[in-house]
């Protein structure tokens, strides 16, 4: 759920008692009409709140925190573990990590995390909401996310399939999989993983710590389901080009 | 009413038909430019002023009546063999090219001409409107001549309607679906519209209204799919690729 307009206002106020709406907007770059519009319907998006935090230079964890619906994530935040860092790691840098570890005969350095390998890219990635629930998912985390939050599991898959997931619902799963809040929201591209108070090297220590049968393992589900989306969009495209042939 | 619903109609497939004479100049796609004429044809016929008038001039004995129903046996025939071979309907099309499909379109050809001829011979001399409101032979053939001129529409929107329900539930664009809603809609009318003319004559406004809504259902669609063509980007494809590492 968006944050109330009321209590956004309050907070506002204490946090910048003396700038202007127009001051706020320009330093985080969020347009006038689009707080206007939010503050009009009573609810702000959880993105408008961390824009202007961070833009203040404040955490956006704590702002975050501060409000009712989000009270759980106060306090020390329970690291990630390291399936959820790994989740983190996007594709292509899975691949890069499995070249690095063979033999230099292709082009690898036959070591773990060489300093020659470049480094790993920020979180998220271009599938890391569905990589990170995949993550931590026993079998039955979504059918308790929706039992939990009453949203339909077709239209959380839906989301997940867009690489989306409302903070909201970020939130719930992390709490129906028994995992630390900041994964989802570094998943969902909310947060930093600095701002969540990910340690810098945490990913890259996570993807050392895979052995060679798992990091290939995963770096095969990962280009499976790769190929599967590009196939669809492949065939759809296909699909789409003979009806503007023939009827276009 | 439905001297309304016979503009709407009229003035839909011109602006399709116009929307079109750029790409047909230039040879794109002609067989649509050709499907939106045939359609544009039929409902010129079918606004009741025109057909008198048209009418009148051939003669005044009503050929004007069975031309038409041949023009929209025609459009049918062209929209069904672009729908299927659009939509990859590799079944669909052979039973509307093959010899199942000559066979329909044979015998629907005949079962007009024939319900004509009879509606003539035992009729006024005067059109279907002067027949059906005659008693006796008049008032049975009609509606039978009728129903022969929707029965070829009507099976070739029942081939159309799986591959048009099953383009719906594909992710492919919006606009593309639209269209594919739109012509399936059509269909749904074009083969409701067989037992609707069997229907009571007290029923006439709803059997316009679903002769109509047919032919806007189909022509509109094909001109969503044109203009979802126009529209889409030409590298549409940048989505599918490596580099952009989709989901």
């Amino acid at each position: 759920m968006p944050l109330p307009a009321k209590a956004f206002q309050l907070w506002l106020h204490v946090v910048a008692p003396t700038a202007s709406t127009a001051d706020i907007c320009r330093i985080s770059g969020i347009k006038r009409t689009t707080l206007a519009q939010q503050l009009v319907r009573g609810k702000v998006a959880e993105t408008t709140l961390v824009s202007i935090s961070r833009a203040l230079g404040r955490s956006p964890l704590e702002d975050l925190s501060s409000f009712d619906s989000y009270a759980g994530l106060a306090g020390q935040p329970q690291p990630p573990t390291a399936a959820e860092l790994v989740s983190q790691i996007a594709t292509m840098d899975l691949l890069r990590a499995v070249i690095s570890r063979s033999s230099p005969a292709y082009g690898g350095y036959g070591d773990d995390g060489s300093s020659l390998t470049p480094a790993l890219g920020p979180a998220p990635h271009a599938t890391s909401v569905r990589n990170w629930v995949d993550a931590i998912d026993d079998g039955e985390l979504r059918h308790r996310v929706s039992a939990a939050t009453g949203v339909a599991p077709q239209n959380y898959s839906a989301q997940l399939t867009a690489n989306r997931l409302s903070p909201e619902l970020a939130v719930a799963t992390a709490r129906a999989a028994g995992v630390g809040f900041t994964g989802g929201l570094v998943a969902t591209g909310l947060l930093t993983e600095t701002e969540a108070g990910w340690a810098p090297e945490a990913k890259q220590a996570a993807l050392d710590a895979l052995s060679d049968g798992e990091l290939t393992a995963l770096a095969g589900e990962r280009l499976q389901s790769l190929g599967r989306t590009l196939r669809r969009q492949e065939q759809e495209h296909e699909q789409t080009k003979k009806i503007w042939e023939n009827l276009g | 009413m439905m001297a309304i619903l016979e503009w709407v109609t009229l003035a839909v497939c011109c602006a399709a038909l116009l929307l079109r004479v750029p790409d047909a100049l230039r040879g794109r796609n002609r067989t649509v430019f050709g499907i939106l004429l045939l359609a544009t044809l039929c409902s010129l016929l079918a606004v009741s002023e025109l057909y008198a008038i048209i009418d009148g001039a051939l003669g005044g004995w009503g050929a004007t009546s069975l031309i038409l129903r041949f023009l929209v046996f025609a459009t049918v025939l062209l929209v069904g063999l672009r729908v299927t071979r659009g939509l990859g309907a590799a079944s669909g099309y052979k039973l509307i090219s093959g010899g199942t499909g000559r066979w329909a379109l044979g015998l629907s050809c005949l079962a007009v001409t024939v319900t004509f001829f009879l509606v003539h011979v035992y009729g006024t001399p005067a059109g279907l409107k002067a027949a059906s409101a005659g008693g006796g032979w008049n008032s049975a053939l009609a509606p039978l001549y009728a129903a022969a001129g929707r029965t070829y529409p009507a099976y070739v929107s029942l081939i159309l309607m799986p591959p048009l329900l099953a383009a719906l539930r594909t992710r492919l664009p919006h606009l593309v679906r639209a269209g594919a809603l739109l012509v399936l809609l059509g269909a749904s009318f074009a083969a409701m519209s067989l037992p609707a003319s069997l229907a009571p004559s007290s029923w006439a406004d709803a059997q316009h209204f679903v002769n109509y809504a047919a032919v806007l259902g189909y022509v509109a669609g094909l001109a969503v799919f044109w203009f979802s063509g126009l529209i889409a980007n030409p590298s549409g494809n940048a989505k599918a690729t490596l580099s952009n590492n989709p989901d």
